[in-house]
């Protein structure tokens, strides 16, 4: 037997080791890259961009239900004058006294003014419903109006 | 952690949901587009009172006067009344895409046209509630003829059978409204 082929593979090759080495030619090492197993995917990214979407998007309720109610606010300070002057009952006795000390005139002022307030507020109120229950009742009367055929046939029959 | 995230965030679409639900269904109606029609109009009515307003109403109403102790009722659950009325002296002034503005806000899932009657002579005028469940959370007037515009919006709960009744009880003069047409023909 050539020890030298088993050594560094020259000289002759034993045919016993030869075909040996056929046989485990298939688990002989092959190079190839280093393959690591993937890493577990990491959702935290996804999930805190999820809850500043959430935090965004309820700030921004927020914001729009705050800001709608803002103009109401701003639309009745507006409205005040608007209504017209046959509406407004005139206060009895709006004007405070002159000869009160300022601090009592003060706080009386404050009344007066809320007093005022309430009075064109209900004067408002008044007016508004009147309206609405003006336009329903003409819509009643619309609806439950007969047709003028209708009408035709009782003026003839009358 | 993830578990907690995940808490968070149901607990959060918990929460936006009422808010995003609110803000559908609301029941007042946004009367901003028409402004510019005060400067064409001869007589403008614009009337904005909220909650609180109304509670400050309510307080001057008397409990011994009879008309005003059913106006007191009615307004008692009511959360806002907001009118804006448009006299006009010459036809045309308003456009059919004024209507539409308001209209188109009453077309949601929750307003219902309860009433809806259109004539050549007489105009439009349609009245719409806001269904809460059972009740009624809501309710929208818009009348329209050649030369008046009123859109008349109640927020929460309204006794509609009592205020149609109110009407000539309020101790308010006469607005003229219906009677801002020429009466010629009738005359005759």
């Amino acid at each position: 037997m050539n020890e030298e082929y088993l050594w560094d593979k020259s000289g002759e090759p034993d045919p016993e080791v030869q075909e040996l080495e056929e046989i485990l030619a298939p688990l002989r090492y092959q190079p190839k890259p280093l393959e690591l197993p993937a890493p577990r995917r990491n959702n935290y990214l996804l999930w805190a961009i999820a809850a500043s979407l959430l935090i965004a998007l309820m700030a921004g309720s927020l914001w729009l239900k705050f800001r709608s109610q803002q103009p109401v606010q701003q639309e009745q300070a507006k409205s005040f004058p608007s209504v017209p002057s046959v509406f407004k009952e005139q206060p009895k006795n709006t004007d405070p006294p002159k000869t009160n000390p300022p601090r009592k005139r003060n706080r009386k002022s404050i009344n007066q003014r809320e007093h005022e307030e309430a009075l064109a507020a209900k004067q408002q109120v008044m007016l508004a419903l009147r309206l609405a229950s003006e336009k329903l009742k003409l819509a009643q009367r619309r609806t439950q109006a007969p047709s003028p055929n209708q009408i035709k046939n009782q003026h003839r029959v009358g | 952690m993830k578990l907690l995230f995940q808490k968070l965030l149901i607990a959060g679409l918990l929460l936006v949901a009422p808010i995003c639900a609110a803000q559908t269904q609301d029941p007042r109606i946004k009367t901003g587009s028409l402004d510019h029609l005060a400067t064409k109009a001869s007589q403008t009515v614009d009337v904005n009172i909220d909650e609180r307003l109304i509670r400050m109403a309510s307080r001057l109403l008397s409990e011994k006067n009879a008309d005003e102790k059913d106006v007191k009722q009615l307004i008692a659950g009511i959360k806002g009344i907001y009118v804006r009325s448009f006299q006009f002296e010459n036809d045309g002034q308003y456009s059919p895409a004024d209507v539409e503005s308001i209209r188109s806000q009453l077309r949601g899932p929750s307003w219902t046209k309860m009433v809806n009657v259109t004539s050549k002579k007489d105009g439009s005028l349609e009245v719409y509630i806001l269904l809460q469940g059972e009740q009624i959370g809501g309710l929208a007037v818009i009348s329209s003829d050649d030369r008046e515009f009123t859109v008349v919006n109640i927020v929460g709960p309204v006794d509609i059978d009592k205020l149609s009744k109110l009407e000539g009880q309020l101790g308010v003069p006469e607005l003229g409204i219906e009677s801002t047409k020429p009466k010629a023909k009738n005359n005759e």
